[in-house]
């Protein structure tokens, strides 16, 4: 049996992770109500604004803008994980689920992200809105209208973005959206409704695609930011557990030890009286 | 009056969502007028002031950047920023646009900080002019 001492000093140890991931798992919470009211804010403004959009390209047949032109070439992934790890399998299952190719373009916002890129064979768009958390929209205005200009110029053919869908507290799911070229879908003849562009379409969608893009990288931060925060919360959740079980049965063990001395002690003065 | 559906939307919640007899907006092209029934329009929008005329009020606010879309009779307007004029601190937008006004009224800075300040200067006009000052 291992020595009191031992076990004690892993006990005291035991409790001060323990206090450290309560602490995590609290901060995690109170983040996590903010979170969720800007998901709920933001929500109509990225589902209409996909909505728009989708309506404008799959009435519009009669143009050819940049931006609805299949192209082949490369692509471009925009990944949003976390800044930091302890947030269960919250950053391996997006990295998991993306799909790239050798030699694509990266568009990381997480640390992680880029932690996770640099050792394989992809080029980053710019390292330099690196901290998930701190990204606003205008911030993501700015992401927009760089990368409408990158497409427009050839530089990639495709854009997509990948990050984590909040479902809610408990399931988070990792997702994607093809963004660029628009593509219109399938009843595109039932909308093929007649609209009328100021001045003209190509004009209006130059405009309008930077806001899109930075519409939906934003919705896409503050789905993941909300998921990051609810992962961490219910993986810090189950440290905590883990570490209160783990300090029950070392003091289980400890008592054991603790009587087995004494009943030791006892035996050897009743041995040595008897003599 | 004729009254349409009406959605103002931007990142940081639902502005109005319901009916409205006439909103004036101000696209890259120029302040448009929209009705009810108005045929399928799309167009994008640049900072300034917008007007919401409904049966009950007629406010002005605030807006930039997006886009504003009419599908089959419903308005959607998908902004950057959308400030109802009651809700603007003019205090603050006051010394917005004196701030840009010094900026660009100091020598001429690179082309990208001389927008910024145009910019900031445009929008803060705006707010000022739909909180009723101006």
């Amino acid at each position: 049996m291992a020595s009191m001492k031992a076990i004690k000093n892993r006990i005291k140890s035991v409790e001060n992770t323990r206090q450290i991931t309560k602490a995590m798992q609290l901060v995690a919470t109170s983040k996590m109500r903010k979170a969720k009211e800007k998901i709920e804010e933001s929500r109509p403004f990225f589902e209409t604004l996909s909505e728009a959009l989708s309506d404008i390209a799959s009435g519009t047949v009669d143009f050819s803008s940049p931006f609805t032109q299949k192209k082949e070439g490369k692509a471009c992934h925009i990944v949003i994980a976390g800044d930091r790890g302890l947030a269960g399998g919250y950053n391996n299952n997006l990295f998991k689920s993306l799909s790239y190719n050798d030699g694509d373009i990266i568009f990381p916002i997480g640390k992680k992200v880029v932690e996770y890129f640099s050792k394989k064979n992809v080029s980053f768009f710019t390292t330099e809105y690196q901290i998930a958390a701190d990204v606003k929209i205008s911030d993501c205005n700015s992401i927009g209208q760089a990368l409408a200009e990158a497409f427009e110029k050839g530089e990639f053919a495709s854009l997509d973005i990948y990050y984590t869908g909040f479902v809610n507290m408990l399931t988070q799911l990792p997702a994607s959206k093809e963004i660029l070229p628009l593509t219109s879908k399938g009843d595109g003849d039932k909308k093929k409704a007649l609209i009328e562009y100021d001045p003209s379409p190509e004009v209006v969608f130059a405009k309008i695609i930077p806001h899109y893009i930075g519409g939906i990288i934003y919705g896409g931060v503050c789905e993941s930011i909300a998921s990051e925060l609810s992962a961490r919360r219910t993986a810090m959740e189950n440290a905590t557990d883990n570490a209160g079980e783990i300090i029950d049965s070392l003091s289980l063990t400890y008592n054991r030890a603790r009587q087995a001395a004494i009943t030791q002690e006892i035996t050897e003065i009743v041995a040595g009286s008897n003599q | 009056m004729n009254e349409f559906d009406l959605q103002i939307v931007t990142p940081d919640g639902i502005c109005f969502d319901g009916k409205a007899q006439k909103i004036i907006l101000r696209t890259t092209e120029g302040d448009v007028g929209i009705l009810a029934k108005r045929a399928n329009y799309v167009a994008a929008l640049s900072i300034g002031v917008a007007k919401v005329v409904t049966a009950q009020w007629e406010k002005k606010a605030a807006c930039s950047g997006g886009m504003v879309s009419v599908t089959d009779g419903v308005v959607r307007v998908v902004a950057s920023t959308f400030e109802w004029g009651e809700d603007i601190d003019i205090a603050r937008a006051e010394k917005a646009k004196e701030k840009a006004q010094n900026r660009l009224a100091s020598t001429p800075k690179s082309e990208y900080e001389y927008k910024l300040a145009e910019i900031k200067l445009k929008r803060s006009l705006a707010r000022l002019s739909a909180s009723g000052k101006n």
